[in-house]
C-alpha cells in the first residue's frame, strides 16, 4: 500500500498568512510552528496528521503554492532561510 | 459572477426562522460585496426611523468578494445595521477569521432581524443553520465566550466565532464585535445591535469551496506581491526611538512621493503602533482631547510608549486570514493582570487614545484598558475619546466628585482612568452615564460640556488630526459612518496609485507644499473621492487597508476582482460602482431623516481657535467649504449633502433588488 500523503511547507515561502487553515476540513493544521524568523511568526504545522486524508484542499488554497504534499514517512519540517 | 457564493441567509430572531435567497448578477456587478452588498440589501430592509436597538433595525454580516479566492490582504469581514450611535448607515470592518467562515458556509451574507425572546447562538455548520440557547456564554466577556466555544469544538475542525462582550448585552453604544479573541468590528455601534437582539454569536463552521474564475491569475498576483512584502524588511538598528525622525518627515513642509510597500516593513516590525511616536511629533497623534500638543506632552512623555517596548512583550506575530504582512501581536501581560488567558496587541488607535488623548504616558495603563475594552467589547477609540472628554469636564469643574464617586480625573492619571473603564464596561456610577459615548454624555450633564464633546455625527473621531491632514477631516464630517479615520486621508492617497488607470483621479506622483492640502480646491476634493472610492471598493473586497497602503500598483485589486470574478472590467467602472455604494451609504441617511451638514466635526478639531504650540500651531482647515466641494464632487447637493436627482438616476438608485428567494437547502 502506498503511504499516505500529508502536507509538507516550504516554510522559505510560507507568509503565515493562515489561508490553509480553515481549508482544511478536519482542522488538522494550528498555527504552531515558530523561531523560524525573528519576528516571531507562528507558521502553519500539521499538528493530527492522523486525521489528514491527504485530501489537498490546504494546499489548493495556499496563494503562493507553498505546500508539497509528501509521503508521511518522508515528513521533514524544512527550516525557513530567509528573514 | 464567480468569488461570491451567490447567496444570503436572512435570520429572524424572533421567529426563528431562516431563509436563503439568490442574489441576482446585477446586484454582483453594481455593488461587488462585502459593505456594497450590504448596502443594497440594507437601504430597503432598515424601514425609515427603526429603532436601532429594535427589532426592524437588521444586522448584517457580510464577506468580502475577494476573501477566499486565493488573493491575499483581503479576509476582512463587515457589519452593517442602523447605527445607535449616528442614527444613519452604521458599519464596522475586522480582520480575524470569519470572512471565509461565512463563505464556507454557503453564503456571502448572514442578516439578523428581530428580537429573540432569550439570549440565543447562531451556529452554522454541515447540517444548515440553527439558533441555540446561549446559557452560561451570557454575561462572559467575549474572549472568554470565544474560548469557551472553542473548547467544545477541539479535536476537529475550529469554528470561526463572533461574539459580543457584557458591554454590548448591556447596550453600551460604544461597544463592538470580537473576533478571534478579540480583534473587533469595533465602530458605528455595532455591538449594541448585537446586544438587543440577544445574539451573543455567531459560530459558523462550514466546508463549502469558494469559487474562483481563474485561481492560477489570483495566485500569480498574490506570489508576486508576497515576494515583494517578504523583502521589507527593516534593518535591526532601527530602533523604535528613531521614528520621530520618520514622523518629522511624513509631516514636513514638502509632500515626498513615497512607495508604499516600505511600509510592509514598518507593519511587520511593530504594526501600527509605530505611530506612537512617529505621530507624536508631527501632529498627527491627537492630545488632551484635541486641545493640546507635543509641547505639553514631550518626548519625556511619548517616548515610554516606544513600540520596541510593546514588540518586546509579544509571544507571537498575529496575521488575519490571507494576511501576509501580520501587523497584529499576542502579547503576554501576565504581569500587569495575572490570569490574562490572550491579549491582543494594543493598536495605535488604542494606546493614543488611551495615551496621548488623555496625557497618559504610561504603557501598564494602556494595556489594562485595551484588555478591559477586548473583554467587555467596549470600542477603544470611543472609550478612550469618553473618557478625555470626562476628564475635560472634570478639570474644568463641570462633574465633581460627587457625580464620580470619589474619582479625581486628572490629565494623565491611569489609575483613575483605568477605575472609570470599569465603570463604564460595567455601567456603574458615572460609567453608566459614559457608556454610551460622549455626544449622550454631553447631553445628559449638559452645562456647557458640549464644548467638550468631539465627535462627528454623534461617532468619536479615530486619532488622526485633521490640522496635519485635511483630507482625513473631510472624511470624518462628509462619510455616511462620520468619525471614522479608514476612509481616505492624504497619507493614504499619496501611496495608493489609484489614478493608474483612473483618469479623474488627481496623481499625486511629485514632490508638493504641504499647504495645497489645506485648500479647499477642485483637485483635494477629488482626491477625496477617489480615496473614498477605493475604499469602498477595499470593503467590498474584503481588503485590508494596509494591502491600499502599500499602494494598489503592488496590491492590484482591480486585477485582483477580474481574476475572481471573471469579469473584466475597466478601474473606471469599478470606481463608478464605489460611487454608488457611497451615494447609496448617504441616501441611508437621508432616508433615516439626517442632516448630512450635522455630522461635520467640531471646530476645534479643524483649527477653531488654533492650537498655540506644537506643530499644528496657527493651522486652521476650511472645513465647511472642503466637505461642500466633497459632496459637490459626488453629485450630491452641495448645500445640504443630500444626492441630487440626477445623481441618483445615473446609479440606478434606490435599488429595487427582485431577489429570488431560494428554498432552504440542508446537507
Ligand atoms: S491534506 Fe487535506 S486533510 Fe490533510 S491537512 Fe491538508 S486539507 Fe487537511
Ligand atoms: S496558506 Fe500557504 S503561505 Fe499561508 S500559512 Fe498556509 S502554507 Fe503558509
Ligand atoms: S495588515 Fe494587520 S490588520 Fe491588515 S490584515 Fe494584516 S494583520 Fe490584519
Amino acid at each position: 500500500m502506498a503511504s499516505k500523503k500529508v502536507p509538507s511547507f516550504e516554510y522559505a515561502l510560507c507568509m503565515a498568512c493562515g489561508s490553509c487553515l480553515p481549508a482544511c476540513p478536519f482542522g488538522c493544521l494550528s498555527l504552531s510552528k515558530q523561531g523560524l524568523d525573528r519576528y516571531r511568526t507562528a507558521f502553519p504545522r500539521l499538528d493530527r496528521p492522523e486525521s489528514c486524508t491527504g485530501c489537498a484542499l490546504c494546499a489548493k488554497a495556499c496563494p503562493v503554492d507553498c505546500i508539497g504534499l509528501v509521503a508521511a514517512s518522508d515528513l521533514v519540517e524544512r527550516k525557513k532561510e530567509n528573514s | 459572477m464567480k468569488a461570491c457564493m451567490g447567496k444570503i441567509l436572512r435570520v429572524d430572531l424572533e421567529k426563528r426562522s431562516f431563509e436563503e435567497e439568490i442574489i441576482p448578477e446585477e446586484t454582483w456587478l453594481g455593488y461587488l460585496g462585502g459593505v456594497g452588498l450590504a448596502a443594497s440589501l440594507l437601504y430597503d430592509a432598515i424601514p425609515a426611523g427603526a429603532d436601532p436597538l429594535g427589532p426592524d433595525n437588521v444586522l448584517c454580516f457580510s464577506s468580502g468578494l475577494l476573501t477566499g479566492t486565493g488573493a491575499v490582504m483581503a479576509g476582512r469581514w463587515m457589519v452593517a445595521c442602523k447605527s445607535p450611535l449616528t442614527g444613519g448607515w452604521g458599519d464596522a470592518n475586522c480582520g480575524g477569521n470569519l470572512s471565509p467562515a461565512i463563505k464556507q458556509c454557503g453564503w456571502d451574507a448572514i442578516l439578523f432581524r428581530g428580537i429573540a425572546s432569550e439570549p440565543l447562538v447562531f451556529i452554522a455548520d454541515a447540517k444548515g443553520p440553527g439558533l441555540e440557547a446561549a446559557g452560561e456564554l451570557w454575561g462572559m466577556d467575549a474572549i472568554a465566550t470565544e474560548e469557551a466555544i472553542l473548547s467544545r469544538h477541539a479535536g476537529g475542525k475550529l469554528p470561526a466565532v463572533a461574539a459580543i462582550g457584557p458591554a454590548a448585552e448591556r447596550l453600551s453604544l460604544i461597544s463592538g464585535i470580537s473576533n478571534d479573541l478579540g480583534r473587533y468590528a469595533a465602530r458605528s455601534g455595532v455591538g449594541a445591535v448585537m446586544g438587543s437582539k440577544r445574539l451573543k454569536a455567531l459560530v459558523l463552521k462550514g466546508n463549502r469551496p469558494i469559487p474562483c474564475a481563474d485561481p492560477a491569475a489570483v495566485k500569480a498576483l498574490s506570489k508576486a506581491y508576497s515576494d515583494k512584502v517578504r523583502r521589507q524588511n527593516l534593518p535591526g538598528l532601527m530602533k523604535g526611538r528613531f521614528l520621530p525622525v520618520l514622523g518629522k518627515i511624513m509631516g514636513g513642509k514638502q509632500v515626498l512621493p513615497l512607495d508604499g510597500i516600505m511600509s510592509a516593513g514598518i507593519m511587520k516590525r511593530w504594526g501600527t503602533i509605530y505611530n506612537n511616536l512617529a505621530g507624536a511629533v508631527n501632529g498627527d497623534s491627537p492630545m488632551r482631547n484635541w486641545g493640546g500638543s507635543v509641547a505639553e506632552f514631550g518626548a519625556r512623555h511619548y517616548g515610554k510608549l516606544d513600540p520596541d517596548r510593546i514588540v518586546k512583550r509579544e509571544t507571537r506575530k498575529y496575521h488575519c486570514y490571507s494576511c501576509v504582512i501580520g501587523c497584529g501581536g499576542v502579547v503576554d501581560v501576565s504581569d500587569i493582570m495575572p490570569g490574562i488567558s490572550h491579549s491582543h496587541k494594543p493598536e495605535y488607535e488604542t494606546a493614543c487614545t488611551f495615551g496621548a488623548l488623555c496625557m497618559n504616558d504610561d504603557l501598564e495603563t494602556i494595556y489594562r484598558c485595551n484588555e478591559i475594552c477586548n473583554r467587555s467589547g467596549l470600542d477603544t477609540i470611543s472609550a478612550g475619546g469618553t473618557m478625555a472628554f470626562a476628564i475635560e469636564c472634570f478639570e474644568n469643574g463641570i462633574l465633581t466628585k460627587a457625580d464620580t464617586g470619589g474619582l479625581e480625573l486628572r490629565w494623565g492619571d491611569g489609575k483613575a482612568m483605568v477605575a472609570l473603564l470599569e465603570l463604564m464596561a460595567a455601567r456603574k456610577g458615572l460609567g453608566d452615564l459614559l457608556a454610551d459615548g460622549v455626544k449622550k454624555a454631553a447631553e445628559r450633564i449638559g452645562r456647557g460640556s458640549e464644548r467638550y464633546a468631539m465627535h462627528a455625527g454623534g461617532q468619536e473621531p479615530g486619532m488622526h488630526d485633521a490640522r496635519l491632514d485635511p483630507m482625513m477631516g473631510v472624511s470624518f464630517s462628509a462619510d455616511p459612518t462620520p468619525g471614522r479615520h479608514t476612509i481616505s486621508a492624504s497619507v493614504y492617497y499619496n501611496v495608493s496609485h489609484v489614478w493608474e488607470g483612473v483618469p479623474w483621479a488627481p496623481k499625486s506622483t511629485k514632490i508638493y507644499p504641504k499647504g495645497e492640502e489645506y485648500e479647499a480646491t477642485e483637485r483635494e476634493a477629488d482626491k477625496s473621492v477617489a480615496g473614498t472610492c477605493l475604499k469602498q471598493v477595499l470593503d467590498a473586497a474584503g481588503g485590508c487597508l494596509f494591502a491600499v497602503a502599500t499602494g494598489t500598483q503592488h496590491w492590484r485589486i482591480f486585477d485582483y476582482l477580474d481574476a475572481a470574478t471573471g469579469v473584466k472590467r475597466s478601474r473606471e467602472d469599478y470606481m463608478d460602482a464605489a460611487r454608488r455604494i457611497q451615494t447609496l451609504r448617504q441616501l441611508f441617511n437621508v432616508k433615516q431623516g439626517l442632516s448630512p451638514r450635522d455630522s461635520i466635526m467640531p471646530q476645534r478639531m479643524a483649527g477653531e481657535p488654533p492650537l498655540e504650540t506644537g506643530p499644528l500651531a496657527g493651522i486652521r482647515v476650511p472645513i465647511k467649504a472642503m466637505v461642500s466641494n466633497y459632496w459637490r464632487r459626488f453629485g450630491w447637493d452641495p448645500e445640504t449633502g443630500v444626492p441630487l436627482p440626477e445623481t441618483l438616476a445615473a446609479y440606478g438608485l434606490p435599488p429595487r433588488p427582485a431577489f429570488q428567494a431560494a428554498k432552504l437547502e440542508v446537507e
